[in-house]
């Protein structure tokens, strides 16, 4: 009986020692990646930015990432005349942060790079709104937000049924009832959010040049081309062709392209 | 004085007679033509320039002889020099046809015996039109050609080749006027004729081996535009001719006619080879030759709203002036005018050679730099037949001192690119320090269990405090409550039929009475018989029900019955309904 409790004991003992070995060996190579882009970022400063860049992608293929990160490797890129690689890093620096102005003006930069001109398709208005909220804040933030309202729903709940007075009853009542109402609309928005997010999925063209076919075939009428570090949505595949939307509604397929996704 | 004249003179008479000397004795035979139908007549000359005796003419075994032989002996001095000829002239008609061999004939000069070469001369079937020496048409037909000499008869596409058209006379005929009576059109090529200044006369052409005076009449570069079987169409020469006729003058010198005589060259073939479909680059447009390739900018860094210069150049030799250069690809945000085309190409007798080029003036709109890719050109050569492909080298423009690009500042509605930041000095911004990381594979709050657990804690949690009060509720809440809707429930059981004789008077208290009557039968279990006014107040006293509700039921009951048996009188339907309602509540509670 002793000896189970020490036994026990030492288990106990053990698991917390491992704890913080995993812990502090976490803390490590968090500080060992950190160097590595403080590396990067000084060889960046000294003009070097194919070694700037092998340090960060070593970040990366480590697992980790931040918006800063993606964008300075978006730099490196843009110095080297990289036009590819250097929209696909800004715009994967966007996703992570879409708001900061650096990006957005490095990526106006990168963008000036790139060959292919493509007006962008008017949003009607219904969609302009859709975007504006669904853009207010970030999935995760959103889902908060309906979390939290619907806590306040329960408290106000809660108020009506312990309320004594008619008038104080009334008031808990409705007010429930909104925040009922605002829960379910941001509930639905936050999944409506994250199935956008899963349903579409974006790329940049890393080939020099590509042909846009209206089918999948070679019978097909042949549309227009595309150049390197253009942004597109990818619809739909068959066998090695990728069906895709540019900025400006147009879709077509194209075949054995170098892309990559940005999600 | 006189001596060393006299010894110059020697000498003269000395090198005179050695010339004499010196020259060779020539014995040869020549025919009029090599070549003649079976019905023609064929003449045959035997020339010596020395005097000779004892000719003898060959065996004419294959020949009948029609005339002669003619002897003919001409004697001149020119400039002190002698010159002799004496010739026999027979005319011949074939006998039959192949080849026949005309033999040695004889002469002895000077002692010694010379021979002619023997002659082989082919028969062919009977012509048309027998030629005869002495027929002016004869003599035409046979002494002025006209040709079309095509340098390349089996061209690829686009290949260059070149035409020349020639006029070859000879004796005794000469041109005197020449006029083009149609000249091709070279429909499936494109075509560029070479200007000859003057028509010169060659004098030692030579048509099928034999000498003859020759004159270009034309030059033509042809660049074929179709592949197959192309025919050239025939060129045709109006010709004025002077032509000895079989007249003489005074003289004895034959009278020049005038004939006129059309001739054309003949249809001829051009066999126009495909392009091989094999290796065939993309970028190929069609170039055919030899040819260099550059694209070249005047600036590689300025000013925004400057302007810069992309040359896209191609200088060589082919079909320069048929295939359209290359265009490049700039970037979007370059303002691209339309490329001025500039061709500075000679045309030559091999074909086309110089320089082509494409000026395009761009003005860039932003700071930033702008990579112009490489452009790609291929042409086919057909002296190796093989493809070529040249590029050029990646360019790159560096704008400074300029806006930048616009960026709208929602994320919703992504970049707007042709807008103007206007006039912001934005410069490329530096890296960003900060060296914060996450995990890339980090799960997001959404859809999380923690989310779930926060989303499903508060409905659980009004739920079961939902459930406790109700719990709570029943058993602490005192029967009065309870009691009372009971009654509530009842009374409006018994007074539902009295209310829908509201409008009736005297049904309604008729209804109303009878309804409080079986209240009371039912509560406090009396029978009708004993239904009398005192009866019912002890009763309702017996249940500890209060005196003045008692009391209050009693009057009702006989306002009932006062509105039954005196109707008209003022009652108010509406107010004892409600006070009915209200004591069978309240009595109810007592009970």
């Amino acid at each position: 009986m002793i000896k189970q409790m020490f036994s026990g004991k030492r288990l106990g003992l053990m698991g917390f020692a491992i704890f913080l070995l995993v812990n502090t060996s976490a803390l490590f190579a968090q500080a060992s990646m950190e160097s590595l882009v403080e590396q990067g970022n000084e060889a960046y400063n000294q003009g070097d930015y194919r070694k700037a860049i092998a340090f960060y992608e070593q970040t990366l293929s480590m697992g980790q990432h931040s918006a800063a990160l993606y964008f300075n490797l978006g730099n490196a890129y843009y110095k080297l005349n990289d036009v590819a690689e250097s929209v696909y890093y800004f715009e994967k620096a966007q996703q992570l942060n879409p708001k900061d102005e650096n990006i957005l003006v490095n990526s106006a930069f990168a963008k000036n790079m790139t060959i292919d001109s493509i007006e962008e398709l008017p949003q009607s208005q219904i969609e302009q709104f859709k975007n504006q909220l669904y853009g207010l804040s970030s999935l995760d933030t959103w889902s908060v937000i309906t979390v939290v309202l619907l806590w306040i729903f329960v408290g106000l709940f809660l108020g009506y049924l312990f309320s004594n007075t008619v008038a104080l009853k009334r008031s808990f009542f409705f007010s429930s009832l909104i925040v009922l109402l605002l829960f379910l609309g941001s509930f639905s928005i936050t999944f409506s959010i994250d199935q956008e997010n899963k349903n579409t999925h974006y790329a940049i063209l890393f080939s020099p040049e590509i042909e846009i076919w209206s089918e999948p075939n070679q019978q097909g009428e042949f549309l227009f081309t595309l150049h390197e570090g253009t942004k597109f949505q990818l619809l739909d595949d068959l066998e090695d062709w990728q069906k895709i939307r540019i900025a400006n509604g147009s879709e077509g397929w194209i075949r054995n392209a170098v892309f990559r996704k940005l999600d | 004085m006189m001596l060393r004249f006299t010894i110059r003179f020697i000498l003269f008479f000395l090198l005179l007679g050695s010339t004499v000397l010196e020259a060779q004795i020539r014995f040869d035979a020549k025919v009029s033509k090599k070549r003649l139908g079976l019905n023609e007549r064929l003449r045959v000359d035997f020339e010596m320039n020395e005097n000779g005796d004892n000719f003898d003419p060959p065996p004419f075994t294959d020949f009948q002889v029609v005339s002669g032989p003619q002897q003919a002996v001409s004697r001149s001095w020119v400039n002190g020099v002698q010159s002799f000829s004496k010739t026999y002239t027979y005319f011949l008609t074939p006998k039959r046809k192949g080849s026949v061999t005309i033999g040695q004939a004889e002469v002895t000069i000077k002692g010694e015996v010379y021979k002619t070469t023997p002659l082989e001369i082919e028969v062919t079937n009977a012509v048309e039109k027998p030629n005869d020496p002495n027929n002016v048409e004869g003599l035409i037909d046979g002494n002025i050609h006209l040709v079309a000499e095509v340098s390349n008869t089996n061209p690829y596409l686009n290949e260059g080749i070149t035409v020349i058209y020639k006029l070859y006379f000879r004796n005794p005929i000469s041109v005197s006027d020449v006029s083009e009576l149609e000249a091709p059109s070279y429909g499936d090529f494109w075509s560029h004729l070479i200007k000859i200044g003057r028509a010169e006369i060659n004098m030692r052409g030579s048509y099928k081996g034999e000498p003859y005076n020759e004159v270009i009449w034309r030059k033509v570069v042809l660049y074929p535009q179709k592949t197959g079987q192309l025919k050239l169409e025939p060129l045709t020469l109006n010709l004025s001719l002077s032509v000895p006729s079989n007249r003489r003058d005074l003289f004895g010198r034959r009278i020049l006619t005038q004939s006129q005589k059309t001739l054309t060259t003949g249809q001829r073939t051009i066999r126009v080879k495909e392009l091989p479909q094999r290796n065939k680059p993309e970028s190929f447009t069609g170039a055919v030759g030899q040819f260099d390739f550059d694209v070249i900018l005047d600036k590689d860094a300025l000013k925004a709203s400057e302007s810069f210069q992309a040359k896209v150049k191609v200088k060589g030799k082919g079909n320069l002036k048929l295939f359209n250069l290359p265009n490049i690809n700039f970037p979007n945000t370059l303002e691209v005018y339309e490329p001025e085309h500039d061709e500075q190409v000679k045309i030559n007798i091999s074909g086309m050679e110089g320089t082509i080029e494409d000026n395009y003036t761009i003005v860039p709109q932003f700071q930033g730099k702008y990579p112009i890719p490489s452009v790609e050109f291929s042409y086919f050569d057909p002296l190796s037949s093989t493809y070529k492909t040249l590029n050029s080298q990646d360019l790159i423009v560096d704008v400074f001192d300029g806006p930048t690009a616009s960026v709208s500042r929602n994320n919703a509605q992504t970049l707007n690119r042709n807008q103007l930041l206007t006039a912001s000095e934005d410069a490329f911004r530096f890296i960003n320090l900060d060296t914060k990381l996450t995990l890339i594979n980090q799960r997001g709050f959404w859809m999380s269990r923690l989310f779930w657990i926060l989303l499903l804690l508060p409905i659980l949690l009004l739920f079961s405090v939902y459930m406790i009060k109700r719990f709570v509720m029943s058993k602490s809440e005192d029967t009065q409550s309870l009691k009372q809707r009971k009654a509530k429930q009842l009374a409006k059981k018994y007074l539902s039929s009295a209310k829908n004789e509201v409008l009736n008077q005297a049904r309604f208290y008729e209804a109303l009475e009878r309804a409080l009557h079986n209240y009371l039968k039912a509560k406090l279990k009396i029978e009708t018989t004993e239904m009398n006014k005192s009866k019912i107040e002890i009763l309702l006293l017996n249940k500890q029900v209060e005196q003045q509700i008692a009391s209050d039921f009693i009057e009702l009951i006989e306002n009932c019955e006062k509105a039954r048996y005196a109707p008209g009188s003022s009652v108010n339907i509406q107010g004892d309904f409600e006070k009915a309602t209200a004591l069978i509540v309240k009595i109810d509670r007592q009970l």
